[in-house]
C-alpha cells in the first residue's frame, strides 16, 4: 500500500486498526473456499462514519474494498481477488438494542451469530436461520451472503428476518433502508437487494433483524431407505402432508459409509438416510407432527425407522447427520463444499445424478444436506496438490451445476456466488437478468471498488468456464 | 520433495487437513482478546501452509502469531478435522528456534535455565518453613509460580497437607523446564536429573504436584521416564485430595475454572469438581466449562511474551465468573491463579483461590 493512502487509512481507523503485516495479509487472503488471494493492507472499522470514510477514500483512489465478517464463507467471497483493503467489520459487535415487545433485535455487523442467539435466549426469543457455523460467522456476513441453515424449510433464511438496514454505499454516503415495522411496502425494497449481494454493492453497519419465540418442545425420527425413489416420496409426501418438520435432513449413502469407515456409529448402509425433527410448544404437539412424518417414511417403504425417546436418543439420531462435516474433511487433504439446491420433487433425481457424476469423472462426491428445502451438500473429495484431482474435481463441479440448473434448480442455495460459482452465473440467469445485475451493480459502485471479481458481474455476457 | 524443516516432515499431512471452516475462530482465546483472524488456529495454519508452498520462510515476520498461543488446545478439541494445533505450533517453534527467529522472552527463559534453577531467576528460594528432602510417603513438588509468584498459596496447601496428616516431603527441586518444550526449546537434561535424584532419595513411591504442568512433564517427557520405571506415581493434588473428607462447608457462591493443562490436555474434569461439592453447597459452572472452558491466558508462554493479550484473556474468563455471580473462584493451577488475579477488576468482588488454599481458609475458620 503506498504510503500516503496508508497514512489516510491510519487516520481513519488509528495505528491500532490497520495491518499490513505478513501474518495478516496471510490470513486475510483465505475464506473456507479453495481461493485465496493477498490483499494490501487491512482496516478494522468501528463505526459507520469510518466506513464511510474509508469508501470515500477508496473510491477516490480506486482501491478495490473487501468488506469481512468471520471468513467462514464457502465460495470466495471474502478473497480479495484484485488485491485492495480488507475491511474487517468483526470489531463493530455490538448488539445495540434487543426489543422483545417489538420483535426485533438491532445489530452491528461483527456480532457473532451464537453471540445473539445467547443474548436472546433468556428471553425465550432467536433469530432462526441458524447457519452450521453460527458459532464464528458474523450477522453481517450472514446478510452478506443471505445464510441458511438446518431449519430452512420452516424457518426461511436470513433474508425472511431483515427488516432493515445501515448502509455505506461505496461513494460513502450512508442509507437507511427498511423499517422497524413487521410490515412495510414502502418504496423499493432495497433492503432485499443487498441481502445476498456479498459485499458487491454497499457495506452494512447496522442491521434490524426481526426475532421469533423459541420453541420448547421437539420430537426427532429417522428413517433408512434402499432405493432413491423411495427417499425422494418420502420427502415430497412429507412436504405436503401439512406438516412442517423444523429440520428434514439428508445422508446418501457415500456419507453413510464415510462416516463408518471413520467413526463406531455402525450405520446402516443404505441409498438414504433421512432425519426429521418437528418443533412447538407442547410434546403432545411435537410428536402428533412426528408420527405423521413417520407415517410418511412407513408409506414410502422405509427399511428402518426409530423415533428418540429420550434426550440420549435424539443425541444419538443426530449424531450421523452431525459428524457429516467432519468426518468427511478428514478425508483427503482437500473439498469443495456444494450447496446446489433443487424444488423437493427432483430431490431423487439430483442424487442419482450425483452418483452418475462421481462415477463419470472418477472422484468421490458425498452427499448429505437439507432434502426439506431442497437444498443438497454434495462435498467433492481430493487431493489439491495433485492437477490430474484438481481437473476431475472443477469438471464434476461443472457438471452439478449443469444438473442442477437441467433440474430447474439453483447453483447455489445459500454460500453464494464469490469466486467458485462466478464463471457460471449466466447458466442461470438469462443475459436480460445478467444485464440488469450488471447496471444494477454500476449504478451503487460505478468504480467497481467494492468487491470486485465476484458474482460473475464483470464476465463478457454468455461466458461459461 | 525435501522437508525444510521439521515441522512439515512431521505434521504436513495435519496442517493440509485445516479446511479454513474457522470453527477454531470461535474459541481461541488470543482471537478472542484480539479478533485479530492471523492469531487464531485456522491463521497460523495457513500462514504454515504458505510455508510449506515455498511461498514465505519462517523467519522473524511470524514470530507474533507462533509465539503468541497458549497451547489451550481449545482450537484441537473443536476442529472438524482434528488437527493438532498445540502440538504443531510446539514444533513450529523449535523450527524457528533453529533459523534464529524466535521471541526474545522465550530465549531469555532457556538461558535463565542454563544458569538458574527457577524460570524467575530468584536465587533465594522461599523455605516454606518445612525441613526438606527428608524421606517420605509422599513428595509434593511445588513448581516455579507456586514457589516464587503464588507462594501464600503454597504455604496454605502445605498446611492443609499438615492438617490432613500427609507424610510428605518437599524437596530442593528444580524447575521442571517442561515449558522450555512448549516454547521452542528442550527440557533440560541436567534439571530432570537434579528433580529425579532428589526424588528417588525420599523413598517416596508417589508424586503430588501442584503444577498440572509439572505433572504433564514427569508423567509425559522421557527425560523423566526413569520415575516412572521405578513404580513412582505422579499425581495432580487434586486427583490426591478427592478421597478426602474436610468436614466443612461453605454456602459461598463458588465456581471453578478449569486449567488446560489439567482439562483438556490431562481429561481430569471430575476430580476437582468432586472435591468442591464436598465443601461448597452453591456451587455453580461457568457458561463454558470442562473441554469448553476458557483458557485463562498464561499458558505457552503468552503471559511472559503478549502480557497485555494475556490479561485481556483472563479477563473475557473473569467475566464469566462475574455473569454466574460467583463470589470464589476456585482453580488448581498457580499460573490460572496468578494470571486471574492480575486480570481482577477492583468491581470484582469474588475472591480466586487455588482450591487447596481455600479449603485450608475454611478448616481455620473452622477451628
Amino acid at each position: 500500500m503506498n504510503k500516503k493512502i496508508k497514512q489516510a487509512l491510519i487516520e481513519i481507523v488509528g495505528e491500532e486498526n490497520y495491518t499490513d503485516s505478513l501474518i495478516d495479509m496471510v490470513s486475510f487472503s483465505y475464506d473456507a473456499s479453495e481461493h485465496s488471494h493477498r490483499p494490501a493492507c487491512a482496516v478494522w472499522a468501528e463505526t459507520a462514519d469510518q466506513v464511510s470514510e474509508i469508501l470515500k477514500l477508496s473510491n477516490r483512489e480506486r482501491i478495490p474494498v473487501i468488506p469481512r465478517g468471520a471468513g467462514t464463507g464457502l465460495s470466495g467471497m471474502a478473497v480479495p481477488i484484485e488485491g485492495g483493503i480488507v475491511l474487517d467489520l468483526s470489531r463493530m459487535n455490538r448488539i445495540v438494542k434487543i426489543s422483545i415487545e417489538d420483535r426485533l433485535a438491532v445489530v452491528q455487523p461483527g456480532v457473532v451469530y451464537a453471540d445473539l442467539e445467547k443474548a436472546l435466549a433468556p428471553f425465550g426469543f432467536l433469530f432462526p436461520p441458524d447457519p452450521a457455523s453460527g458459532t464464528v460467522s458474523t450477522l453481517g456476513g450472514n446478510v452478506a451472503t443471505n445464510a441458511g441453515g438446518l431449519k430452512g424449510a420452516k424457518y426461511g433464511t436470513t433474508k425472511d428476518y431483515v427488516l432493515g438496514l445501515q448502509v455505506v454505499l461505496p461513494d460513502g454516503r450512508i442509507m437507511r433502508t427498511g423499517s422497524k415495522t413487521m410490515k412495510s411496502v414502502s418504496g423499493y425494497d432495497m433492503t432485499k437487494l443487498f441481502v445476498g449481494s456479498e459485499g458487491t454493492l454497499g457495506v452494512v453497519t447496522e442491521i434490524i433483524l426481526k426475532i421469533n419465540p423459541k420453541p420448547t418442545a421437539t420430537s426427532t425420527a429417522l428413517a433408512t431407505f434402499d432405493s432413491l425413489e423411495d427417499t425422494g416420496r418420502a420427502i415430497n409426501q412429507i412436504m405436503h402432508s401439512g406438516i412442517i418438520p423444523s429440520a428434514l435432513e439428508i445422508l446418501g449413502r457415500e456419507t453413510l459409509a464415510a462416516i463408518n469407515q471413520n467413526t463406531d456409529l455402525n450405520l446402516p448402509e443404505v441409498e438414504a438416510m433421512l432425519l426429521a425433527e418437528t418443533d412447538g410448544y407442547t410434546q403432545e404437539e411435537t410428536d402428533y407432527q412426528i408420527k405423521k412424518v413417520i407415517q410418511n417414511f412407513e408409506e414410502n417403504n422405509a427399511k428402518e425407522v426409530k423415533q428418540a425417546r429420550t434426550d440420549k436418543e435424539v443425541k444419538d439420531l443426530w449424531a450421523a447427520r452431525k459428524s457429516a462435516y467432519a468426518v468427511l474433511a478428514r478425508i483427503k487433504t482437500h473439498f469443495v463444499l456444494e450447496d446446489v439446491t433443487v424444488p423437493m420433487t427432483k430431490i431423487a433425481e439430483l442424487l442419482k445424478g450425483i452418483q452418475a457424476i462421481s462415477e463419470k469423472r472418477h472422484i468421490r462426491i458425498a452427499t448429505y444436506g437439507h432434502a426439506g428445502d431442497g437444498n443438497l451438500h454434495p462435498q467433492i473429495l481430493y487431493n489439491g496438490y495433485d492437477p490430474e484431482q484438481v481437473k476431475r474435481m472443477e469438471e464434476a463441479s461443472a457438471d452439478l451445476f449443469k444438473l442442477a440448473i437441467d433440474l430447474d434448480g439453483t447453483l447455489t442455495g445459500e454460500h453464494g456466488i464469490g469466486l467458485s460459482k462466478a464463471s457460471f452465473m449466466t447458466l442461470e440467469h438469462d443475459p436480460v437478468a445478467m444485464d440488469v445485475m450488471r447496471h444494477i451493480k454500476k449504478m451503487f459502485d460505478p468504480n467497481n471498488i467494492l468487491n470486485p471479481g465476484k458474482m460473475g458481474l464483470e464476465a463478457a455476457p454468455g461466458a461459461v468456464r | 520433495m525435501t522437508s525444510k524443516y521439521e515441522f512439515e516432515k512431521k505434521y504436513r499431512e495435519q496442517i493440509l487437513k485445516c479446511s479454513r471452516c474457522g470453527f477454531c475462530q470461535a474459541v481461541c482465546p488470543v482471537y478472542g482478546a484480539t479478533l485479530r483472524p492471523a492469531l487464531n488456529a485456522r491463521g497460523k495454519m495457513l500462514i504454515l501452509k504458505e510455508v510449506m508452498d515455498g511461498k514465505i520462510d519462517l523467519n522473524d515476520e511470524l514470530i507474533e502469531t507462533m509465539f503468541q498461543c497458549t497451547t489451550c488446545a481449545n482450537c484441537f478439541h473443536n476442529c472438524p478435522s482434528g488437527v493438532e494445533v498445540p502440538d504443531i505450533i510446539k514444533e513450529v517453534r523449535k523450527d524457528m528456534v533453529k533459523v534464529g527467529s524466535c521471541h526474545p522472552a522465550f530465549k531469555g527463559m532457556n538461558e535463565v535455565l542454563d544458569k538458574h534453577s527457577n524460570i524467575y531467576a530468584e536465587d533465594e528460594p522461599e523455605d516454606f518453613e518445612r525441613e526438606r528432602n527428608k524421606q517420605a510417603e509422599y513428595v509434593y513438588f511445588i513448581g516455579c509460580v507456586g514457589s516464587y509468584r503464588e507462594d501464600e498459596s503454597t504455604m496454605a496447601t502445605l498446611d492443609l497437607l499438615d492438617r490432613l496428616k500427609v507424610n510428605y516431603t518437599l524437596i530442593d527441586e528444580v524447575c521442571c523446564s517442561g515449558v522450555l518444550e512448549d516454547v521452542g526449546y528442550k527440557i533440560k537434561d541436567h534439571l530432570a536429573t537434579e528433580n529425579i535424584d532428589l526424588i528417588l532419595k525420599t523413598g517416596a513411591m508417589t508424586v503430588i504436584t501442584g503444577c498440572p504442568y509439572c505433572s504433564r512433564t514427569f508423567n509425559n517427557k522421557p527425560q523423566y521416564a526413569s520415575l516412572k520405571e521405578k513404580g513412582i506415581k505422579i499425581i495432580h493434588i487434586t486427583q490426591f485430595l478427592q478421597d478426602f473428607d474436610f468436614n466443612v462447608k461453605t454456602d459461598k457462591r463458588v465456581t471453578y475454572h478449569a486449567p488446560c493443562d489439567l482439562g483438556r490436555h490431562c481429561g481430569i474434569y471430575e476430580e476437582p469438581r468432586n472435591t468442591i461439592r464436598k465443601i461448597a453447597t452453591n456451587f455453580v459452572e461457568m457458561p463454558d466449562n470442562r473441554e469448553n472452558a476458557l483458557c485463562c491466558g498464561a499458558g505457552g508462554g503468552v503471559r511472559g511474551a503478549y502480557a497485555k493479550n494475556s490479561i485481556a484473556m483472563a479477563r473475557r474468563r473473569l467475566e464469566q465468573a462475574e455473569e454466574v455471580g460467583a463470589e470464589v473462584v476456585l482453580t488448581e493451577c498457580n499460573s490460572c491463579v496468578h494470571n486471574l488475579a492480575n486480570a481482577k477488576l477492583r468491581k470484582q468482588k469474588f475472591k480466586i483461590y487455588n482450591t487447596t488454599e481455600f479449603i485450608n481458609e475454611l478448616m481455620e475458620e473452622a477451628e
